[in-house]
């Protein structure tokens, strides 16, 4: 009687043991699920993206941040002396594009009218002279069919006539050549305005740099981190397998002895 | 006792011509004193000047006005045509005057001036459109109606015109006395286009002002006259560059029609007498006329009393030169074959002339072409178109070396050559009193032959002047003595040859 019943105690304390067993693979696989899925949340954490700014030596700053809806935007801040100098030179560049675009007749006329004025009294000295001339020779008062006044006269005439059409067409070719230097000096102006611009960029480079090493050593963190820390899991998850396993044996040698006692 | 008498001799005298300057005190008997209708004859003795020989037969164009104007119009085919103005028309013809005005062309005035050119005849007058006539129409037209006239506007209707230097030159128009217009080259009747033109002087007159009166080419000169100077421009051949070459203050011009040419000088009648132009440029001065520095005061006197038109005649064929005074009716004539020692030219007087215009630059005829009432004359024979005109000499105050002894003249003796029939007035006077005695006669007609009969059966010597010496018993006494001699010059020619006095002398006043 006391064997049936041990047998029947071994057999239950054998089928218990193996569901204990049983069970603890069970939790032993939840664990392992419920820590992966924490691992996987702080590795998220610790790869996730980190905000960062580079401010330049002249004061210019560069920012590139994460939405809530994780989207990056970047942004770039002059300081106020680049800002300053920027928005004058893009007002001096719309300025000389401004004038490179304008109509040149007016220009053309400037131009003329100033050689003119530069021309003038040396044409007016040498009128003089021709007039006392011909005042001296009793003829100031020549007028003929031919030339109009005199031959002198209308060589004169002439010569002014071809300087004037000389100046005109100088004034023309100054005016179109002006229009160039001033469509250049647009681009010029253009080209400098972007300048500070130019320079936070190239600024950007040595931090975004850093940026990237910490990202990668936070990166290789976040890695070892997962690493050990499935490592740990794993010798967890391998601790409990072979708990369960020895409970598993002991169970069912248990229900394989109380069995053979039964029916022996 | 009885005292000789002394024979003066006045040698061809006045073979100086008139002296009204200084003719009294200077005692001179080369000068006269008065010296009327005469001329000095190439053997310088004073003669009667010839008259007026009628070229006109019918002159009703004329309306009893006289002619004023003439030229005489040589065309290319060698044909002459005599023009003439008068009576407000404009006349062709010598014999017969026939009117050639433009129809429909109002005249009111016959100061014309016509110069020759390129085979057309130019018309001028002050504020009249120029006429012109031409060989190829022989019709005188409107110049504006010639065909290719162009520019012929009012502004030069000059008074003056020249033809030279192959165009013509034109000035002094209503409102504008400054301006010379020229034409096209050889094209009279083009004012504007081609090579004409035209000069303003108003600026170059050496005074700062002054009017044109007359213009002249000369010794390659374009000579430009004003009232009171003259200017002369080098180079006129191109108008457009012609230059001041000279200019003469003081001297000027009373009108376009006293301007001569001599051929080696230019003659023309300023204020202050006749002028050379080669002398005044030579002298560059304003002193008193020196061609006519024997007569300048009575000139002056002429020229300040003229209100009228002057007209003058270069006549080298007779070697004078004559300057009409037309209202006064006066004429001065300067002989041109020599210079006396202070250059003037000897004068001679023509008074009471019915001549109005005077014409010798017909250089082939030869004669001097005379307008007058009767139409057209030349000058030739011994009346006014059968008028006889008065010659009239008179000394100078003579005190022959003494003028505060007494002469007596007792016999005057002229010896005169032509004049036959004409009766002669001798007058001798005493301290200037021209009339203290006269005796008058009458040589007789030289119808015979120097000699009597002709040498050889024919009249060679029949035409031949006849000496007249005649003795005239005179009275009366003075310091100072005078001979006047007149005649009615009807005909025939008179010159005084020579004048012989007796006289005695008496006591000292």
């Amino acid at each position: 009687m006391s064997s049936l019943l041990g047998d029947l105690l071994g057999l239950g304390a054998g089928g218990a043991l193996t569901h204990k067993a049983y069970e603890d693979i069970g939790a032993a696989g939840d664990t392992a699920r419920q820590e992966l899925t924490n691992l996987a949340g702080t590795m998220e954490q610790k790869l996730g993206f980190k905000p960062y700014g580079i401010t330049s030596a002249t004061g210019g700053q560069f920012n590139v941040t994460q939405g809530p809806d994780g989207q990056l935007s970047t942004s770039m801040q002059l300081s106020p002396q680049e800002q300053a100098l920027y928005e004058q030179q893009m007002a001096n560049a719309g300025m000389f594009f401004n004038q490179a675009a304008m109509p040149t007749d007016q220009r053309e006329q400037e131009v003329y009218n100033r050689m003119r004025a530069a021309q003038s009294p040396e044409e007016e000295r040498q009128r003089l002279a021709l007039e006392s001339r011909l005042y001296n020779q009793g003829r100031g008062g020549v007028r003929s069919a031919m030339f109009g006044g005199t031959p002198e006269q209308l060589a004169m005439a002439k010569a002014q006539a071809e300087q004037r059409d000389k100046s005109m067409l100088a004034a023309m070719q100054f005016a179109g050549q002006e229009q160039q230097r001033q469509a250049g000096l647009g681009q010029g102006m253009l080209a400098s305005a972007y300048v500070p611009q130019a320079q936070l960029l190239a600024g950007l480079q040595p931090g975004m740099n850093a940026a990237e090493q910490a990202r990668i050593n936070q990166a290789a963190a976040a890695q070892a981190y997962g690493e050990t820390y499935t490592s740990g899991l794993d010798a967890l998850l391998q601790s409990r397998m072979s708990q369960a396993n020895l409970a598993s044996s002991l169970g069912g040698g248990l229900m394989s002895g109380s069995l053979a006692g039964l029916f022996s | 006792m009885a005292q000789e008498l002394k024979s003066i001799n006045l040698v061809a005298p006045a073979f100086k011509g008139l002296n009204t300057e200084d003719a009294i005190l200077a005692q001179d008997p080369s000068f006269a004193e008065v010296a009327n209708n005469a001329v000095i004859d190439r053997r310088g003795r004073l003669a009667t000047r010839k008259g007026i020989a009628n070229l006109s037969t019918t002159i009703t164009a004329l309306d009893g006005e006289p002619v004023t104007g003439i030229h005489v119009f040589r065309d290319s085919d060698g044909n002459t045509d005599t023009f003439s103005v008068g009576n407000n028309k404009i006349l062709r013809g010598q014999a017969v005057l026939v009117d050639y005005t433009p129809v429909a062309y109002t005249i009111t005035s016959d100061d014309w001036r016509m110069v020759n050119f390129n085979d057309s005849l130019y018309f001028f007058q002050r504020g009249y459109e120029p006429l012109v006539y031409s060989h190829s129409t022989s019709l005188v037209e409107p110049m504006s109606t010639v065909a290719g006239a162009a520019g012929v506007t009012s502004a030069m209707y000059g008074n003056e015109v020249i033809g030279a230097y192959g165009r013509l030159w034109t000035a002094d128009f209503t409102g504008d006395k400054s301006t010379i217009y020229w034409s096209d080259l050889l094209q009279g009747h083009v004012w504007s286009g081609g090579s004409s033109g035209s000069i303003d002087v108003s600026e170059a007159w050496p005074q700062g002002f002054d009017q044109i009166v007359a213009l002249a080419a000369h010794n390659d000169f374009l000579i430009v006259l004003g009232t009171q100077s003259v200017l002369v421009y080098a180079g006129a051949e191109d108008p457009t560059t012609m230059t001041l070459s000279d200019t003469i203050t003081g001297v000027g011009c009373v009108s376009r029609h006293t301007v001569q040419s001599t051929g080696s000088d230019l003659v023309f009648l300023s204020h202050s007498g006749l002028r050379s132009l080669g002398r005044t440029i030579q002298e560059k001065s304003a002193s008193i006329g020196k061609l006519s520095s024997s007569v300048t005061s009575d000139i002056i006197a002429v020229i300040d009393n003229e209100t009228e038109e002057f007209d003058s005649a270069y006549y080298p064929e007779q070697k004078f030169y004559l300057i009409l005074f037309r209202n006064q009716c006066k004429i001065y004539c300067f002989d041109t074959r020599g210079a006396l020692e202070n250059g003037a030219w000897r004068a001679t007087y023509w008074p009471d002339s019915p001549i109005k215009a005077l014409y010798a630059g017909d250089r082939i005829s030869g004669d001097m072409l005379i307008g007058y009432a009767g139409g057209i004359g030349k000058y030739d024979g011994y009346t006014d178109d059968g008028s006889a005109y008065r010659l009239k000499y008179r000394s100078p105050e003579l005190s022959l070396g003494d003028t505060a002894q007494l002469k007596f003249i007792k016999k005057i003796r002229p010896t005169l050559v032509g004049s036959t029939g004409q009766p002669i007035v001798l007058r001798w006077g005493y301290d200037f009193d021209s009339s203290s005695g006269s005796a008058s006669f009458t040589p007789a007609a030289s119808g015979v032959s120097e000699f009597g009969i002709g040498e050889f059966n024919i009249g060679e010597f029949s035409s031949g002047q006849l000496a007249i010496r005649k003795s005239i018993n005179a009275n009366g006494s003075g310091s100072t003595l005078s001979v006047t001699l007149e005649s009615d010059v009807n005909g025939n020619e008179l010159s005084i040859q020579e004048i012989n006095m007796l006289l005695l002398t008496g006591r000292s006043l």
